[in-house]
């Protein structure tokens, strides 16, 4: 604002164009802005840090420590996790592992995982309908694909796509550390947009029960269009997107609320791992093609 | 409410219509309800089971005619006046009655008339239509008949009463009916020939109806309507479901839509049928002024929108600014109609006198876009300011007194303002009950947080979500009162936000006082050396303060866990310390400026005599005979006229205060959602949800702006009469500008609340401001003189002196004694002492009769509760003879299955015991809502008991043999 009247002030006593520029650079050469000024946007900064101190804690913990970690050990994070899982975890406990996984989030390093109050919402789904064939887009460490493995019934099986070379190799890891073998679990290295229209020629998928997604938030949408064309969906299948509110998805928000296919149910939560910032489940429930 | 009103005013029609004559149109209306009923009765008739029920029927009809047919006796009368309460229940009755004569009348047609047959062919045709009316009364019946199972199963405990009695009745029954007895085989017959030949009877019934009018049934036919209309008119007030309650509206209203023109014969028919459509057409004319009207309430349906969208708390702040712009509508028709107006008209003009001129040395840039933009140049040398006007007592051909007016358009702003802030206070107060709204928190809750004025789906979840979460916050509080472990955090984090907003509050204080110092520097070393922000350093600062300020504060007050209502308050409570802190360092340093203002004004007039001298030595001695040398306006020197720096000071404080205003609108508001709505497709996170998100209404903010910049034109109108206008100009402005900012960018609070209390406290607020802003402005007029050359005053003492001239010279010198007896200590003292008594007898007298209210209220609340209790206690009473009821019913049931006489005999007696569960049923809602009428008698006292609704639901289960053919 003050800029604003500034000029315009100027532009009003002298009106030829150079005289401005030249008042204009002698005036903010010959006087800075006073420092009273200055101090009266002291209650602004104040206020911007204290209503998004969430986020700062979060660009610290995601994004300081991450940068210098990899600085300092060369591993990149996921790894990490790994290692500390490795040294503190009971192998073949998947309930130890995850508590390990949600320890090491919590307190060392911020892995944005389901985490653990996001995932009781998750094995209420589980228990309550009891799918066989799960599909998992981004597996990432593996900490989701074991929170589902171990509540699903014996004879079920889960497709967990990740795309990263490295980021597969550590869940894999977790995931035979966890104790499911490669009937229970399938792990796919391919990106998400591939892999789900050849499921059924490639993997014999006839029908998912249950898609859980927890991968690029840009995916959502085209991933889910794609699932819609390739006729996995049935009447019932619970759809599970993670972080629709933050990082968020609204595309996809937008997509799943207009396209009547759905009923959608969007659980509201915390981010994991962080206080105060505010996240949410899309828990869509397919209706069937009309 | 509009749609409250519109609503009534259409019940209304309708009601008022039935009142004109029901005497003649009630005759259709009978007839329709005969005829429809009558073709019920067919179809449901037509088991086995049929003909006994129609003797049933017949012989229950006979029964309540005997006891209407005793004439004027207080029997029927009582009747009368349960009819008129209960009129639902007794439309059935009443249609029973109605088939009873029917029945008769057929009879007495099948045995003589053929002469009607005429009347018949007349009639057809609107029996056509009642034919198709026919359909929808079915419909209704069926309701009815439900009803009245549930109200007679309601009413069976009574059975006892008339148990007590059948006996005597049935006597006197057999005796006045023996004549009957043929008739009622014919009826039977007659029934059954309806069944084969359907229409043709019903033609038959109608028609004997219509024939056979006595007056006797024209009194029914009127009763009947009334009815109606009593059920229309109290049908808000009846316990039953909604449906069902808009269905029976729509169905009478339909009704008396359809027949009201019909009525009577003839002439008297056709004069009817004029005045109901002149009646229709002028409520209708009534109705559409009363949308003119609120058409013409400016922006009303622009705020309704708001308040349909962001609840009635924003909405509160636009009816407020509507407001404001009222009062200052007035005050600028005040100074602009009896000030500024007058003076550009009649007074001197422009180049005449000095102060009424540029001077010289300001002349080349007085037309600059930048001096005009601070009020200087033209624009001080004008009307706008107080150094414009001249001190010549009268002007014009009007001998227009410009001085008075001036001094008195003052005093009459702010003596207006007093009055419209204190008048509207006083009936913001009436509204409010005082009540403890404190002990049923969760009915509260239940029935009272919903705002109804929202129409917005995504307001609505908001409110939705709102009231679960403060249901969870409430049961929440009431778990942790008993562990009260913390409510010493909650109390510490309180204490800890005041503490910090009162740092925060001594900062700025500081900084403000600290930023007047150095313009004070800069002023003495001369502002010409300084750019433009050492000059509006001061403003700047206060606007930049009062901007974000309250942005922290907003801040610090979400740790005090407070309900919206009450943060708003507390917020609304520290950003008044905040702009009363500004706004009296602003003042202070004025105060001071004056000061310098004055010095400097001292030196001139020295350098003034100085000056005229050397003028006129100058010149006088070369020529004498010439006039006194004529010197150019803008030429003489003149004093610096701290009246006029005040009110330029004011004038520019109220637009840097709109720019800012304004600017914060176009850059937090629109920017904010122009770049989180067109950035959302391509950015990493969700804006709309997270980060940047859509700015909310901030409604205190705003409010307080509004009151602050009310104070500001308050303190600086007498020295700038154009203040009202440019206020008028900036509230015309943000009104639209608002209206269209909060529509167009802003998102509804998470938390809606109502804001149904805090227009008092806008209010309060105001008024102080009120006080503290005419306090500096009392001030400067009583106690410093005005500047010696220009101004409305100048030359005087003081500016009141004006009054004191206007009395000596104006008025009859009696007046003048009178007033300085008047004005003597002696008599304003007691006078004054006179009016503090009379403050403090009312001021007692008020609390006196709140007290009073509270403890009526309490009053009315025990009462209630031992209403209830003896309800209770009632009911109980009641289960237990409804029990033995039942068993006696039961064996006599049994019994009387083998003899259709006795049968009939329980039919009248149950049709008695409808009338009284119809009374019983009203006494149990008249106790449950009218607690002033306490426990009344007929209620405990009598043996008909109350009964509560259980157990009505209880018996309805077919138990009495004759309802469901009713």
């Amino acid at each position: 604002m003050s800029v604003c009247l500034h000029t315009c002030r100027v532009l009003s006593v002298s009106l030829p164009n150079s005289v401005v520029l030249r008042a204009f650079l002698t005036r903010s050469e010959l006087k800075m802005v006073s420092p009273a000024i200055a101090l009266a946007f002291l209650p602004l900064l104040l206020t911007l840090i204290i209503r998004y101190r969430y986020y700062f804690v979060l660009l610290y913990r995601a994004v300081l420590i991450r940068w210098v970690r990899d600085c300092l050990t060369g591993l990149s994070r996921e790894e990490r996790a790994f290692q500390y899982i490795l040294t503190h975890a009971t192998p073949g406990d998947a309930q130890s592992i995850l508590d390990t996984f949600d320890h090491w989030c919590s307190t060392v390093e911020f892995i944005s995982n389901i985490g653990p109050k996001k995932g009781k919402i998750l094995d209420r789904l589980l228990q309550e309908h009891c799918p066989i064939t799960v599909l998992e887009l981004g597996t990432h460490c593996g900490y989701s694909t074991v929170r589902i493995a171990r509540s699903l019934p014996i004879g079920a099986r889960i497709y967990s796509i990740e795309m990263d070379e490295r980021n597969a190799q550590v869940a894999e890891k977790i995931i035979r550390l966890a104790g499911f073998d490669e009937d229970m679990v399938e792990l796919i290295v391919r990106p998400s947009d591939e892999v789900i229209p050849r499921l059924r020629e490639d993997y014999g998928v006839e029908r998912l029960d249950l898609v859980f997604m927890d991968h690029w938030k840009r995916c959502y949408l085209p991933d889910l269009q794609l699932l819609e064309g390739s006729g996995l969906l049935g009447e019932g299948t619970i759809i599970l997107a993670d972080n629709v509110i933050f990082p968020g998805a609204p595309n996809f928000l937008r997509h799943v609320r207009r396209s009547g296919l759905y009923e959608v149910r969007v659980h509201r939560a915390t981010l994991e791992y962080i206080r105060g910032i505010r996240d949410g489940m899309a828990e869509l429930t397919f209706l069937g093609v009309k | 409410m509009p749609r409250h009103k519109l609503i009534a005013s259409e019940s209304d029609v309708s009601i008022e219509v039935d009142e004109g004559k029901d005497n003649e149109f009630s005759l259709y209306y009978v007839e329709v309800e005969e005829s429809s009923k009558k073709g019920k009765e067919k179809q449901t008739t037509r088991d086995g089971r049929r003909r006994r029920d129609k003797n049933g029927e017949v012989s229950r009809r006979r029964a309540s005619e005997r006891r209407t047919t005793e004439g004027g006796n207080k029997r029927a009368e009582k009747k009368h006046e349960r009819r008129q309460k209960t009129a639902r229940k007794e439309g059935e009755k009443h249609g029973k009655r109605q088939r009873r004569k029917n029945a008769d009348e057929e009879e007495a047609e099948e045995e003589s008339n053929k002469e009607k047959k005429n009347i018949k062919n007349e009639r057809t045709k609107t029996l056509k239509l009642e034919d198709e009316k026919e359909k929808d009364v079915k419909k209704k019946r069926k309701k009815r008949v439900k009803n009245e199972e549930d109200d007679g199963s309601s009413g069976k405990t009574k059975q006892k009463d008339c148990h007590a009695m059948p006996m005597k009745e049935k006597e006197k029954k057999k005796k006045r009916k023996k004549p009957e007895t043929t008739s009622e085989s014919e009826c039977k017959s007659e029934s059954e020939s309806e069944s084969d030949s359907d229409s043709e009877s019903k033609d038959n019934q109608a028609v004997g109806v219509l024939g056979s009018l006595t007056p006797e049934e024209l009194e029914k036919l009127k009763e009947a309507v009334e009815e109606r209309k009593k059920l229309i008119a109290t049908l808000k007030g009846k316990p039953w479901p909604m449906k069902k309650k808009l269905v029976i509206l729509r169905e009478s209203q339909e009704f008396v839509e359809k027949y009201e023109g019909a009525l009577g014969k003839g002439k008297g028919r056709k004069l009817y049928a004029y005045k109901v459509m002149m009646m229709k057409k002028w409520m209708k004319f009534q109705r559409d002024i009363e949308n003119f009207k609120t058409a013409c309430i400016p922006w009303e349906m622009k705020i309704k929108e708001i308040e349909s969208h962001f609840g009635s708390s924003v909405a509160s702040y636009f009816i407020f600014l509507r407001w404001m712009y009222g009062i200052n509508m007035i005050l600028f028709g005040l100074t602009f109609g009896l000030v500024m107006v007058p003076e550009a008209l009649m007074g001197k003009p422009y180049g005449s006198l000095p102060r009424k001129t540029v001077p010289r040395e300001e002349e080349a840039s007085a037309m600059n876009f930048a001096v005009l933009w601070d009020f200087g140049g033209y624009a001080r040398y004008s009307v706008l300011f107080y150094g414009y006007y001249n001190n010549q007592r009268a002007i014009g051909w009007l001998k227009f007194r410009m001085p008075l007016s001036y001094f008195l358009v003052g005093v009459g702003i702010v003596a207006y303002s007093y009055m419209v802030v204190i008048r509207t206070m006083a009936r913001n107060a009436n509204e409010e009950g005082g009540g403890d709204d404190t002990s049923f928190n969760f009915s509260w809750k239940t029935f009272t947080s919903w705002d109804y004025l929202i129409g917005n789906p995504e307001t609505a979840d908001n409110k939705f979500a709102s009231i679960t979460t403060s249901f969870k916050e409430a049961i929440v509080e009431e778990q942790e009162s008993r562990k009260d472990d913390n409510i010493h955090l909650t109390r510490f984090l309180r204490v800890l936000a005041n503490f910090l907003v009162l740092c925060c509050l001594a900062g700025s204080g500081y900084l403000i006082y600290f930023v007047v110092r150095r313009s004070q520097k800069f002023a003495l070393a001369g502002l010409e050396n300084y750019g433009w922000w050492e000059r509006n350093e001061v403003n700047m600062v206060m606007s930049l303060l009062g901007m974000f300020c309250p942005m922290l504060f907003d801040v610090i007050s979400t740790l005090e866990n407070y309900h919206p209502r009450i943060a708003l308050q507390w917020q609304l409570g520290r950003i008044f310390a905040l702009f009363l802190g500004n706004l009296y360092t602003f003042i202070i340093a004025l105060m001071d400026a004056i000061q310098l203002k004055r010095v400097e004004e001292d030196i001139v007039k020295k350098n003034m005599t100085i000056w005229q001298a050397n003028l006129y030595n100058g010149t006088v001695p070369d020529n004498s005979t010439a006039p006194p040398v004529t010197v150019h306006p803008a030429d003489v020197p003149r004093g610096p006229c701290w009246e006029t720096m005040v009110g330029q000071e004011f004038v520019r404080l109220i637009i840097s205060d709109t720019m800012t205003t304004y600017i914060t609108l176009l850059i937090g508001d629109f920017l904010r959602a122009v770049l989180v709505r067109f950035l959302n497709n391509c950015w990493c996170w969700d804006l709309e949800y997270g980060f940047p998100s859509y700015s909310e209404f901030d409604v205190s903010g705003n409010v307080l702006g509004l009151i602050f910049n009310q104070g500001m034109i308050w303190m600086g109108a007498f020295y700038a009469p154009c203040l009202p206008a440019l206020n008028l100009l900036r509230l015309h402005v943000s009104m639209y500008l608002q209206c269209w900012a909060v529509m167009c960018c802003n998102v509804p609070q998470e938390r809606v609340f109502k804001a149904s209390g805090s227009n008092n406290f806008y209010m309060a607020m105001l008024l102080v401001i009120l006080f503290l802003s005419t306090l500096p402005a009392i001030y400067t007029i009583v106690s410093i003189p005005p500047s010696f050359d220009c101004g409305p005053f100048s030359g005087k003492n003081r500016m009141f002196d004006v009054i004191q001239e206007t009395l000596e010279t104006d008025f009859p010198p009696w007046f003048g004694k009178v007033f300085s007896y008047a004005s003597n200590p002696g008599l304003v003292l007691p006078f004054l002492l006179l009016l503090v008594l009379a403050i403090y007898y009312l001021q007692s007298t008020s609390k006196t009769y709140k007290r009073v209210n509270m403890e009526l209220k309490k009053k009315l609340q025990t009462q209630n509760e031992e209403n209830k209790k003896k309800n209770k206690l009632a009911a109980l009473k009641a289960a237990n003879e409804l029990e033995q009821a039942k068993k006696a019913g039961e064996q006599r049931s049994n019994s009387a299955s083998d003899l259709g006489v006795n049968e009939e005999s329980s039919n009248i007696d149950e049709a008695g015991e409808h009338r009284q569960a119809g009374q019983n049923g009203h006494f149990i809602h008249s106790s449950q809502t009218q607690h002033t009428q306490n426990s009344e008698p007929s209620v405990s006292s009598n043996h008909t008991t109350t009964r509560p609704p259980p157990s009505r639901g209880h018996t309805s289960s077919g138990h009495l043999p004759g309802v469901s053919t009713c």
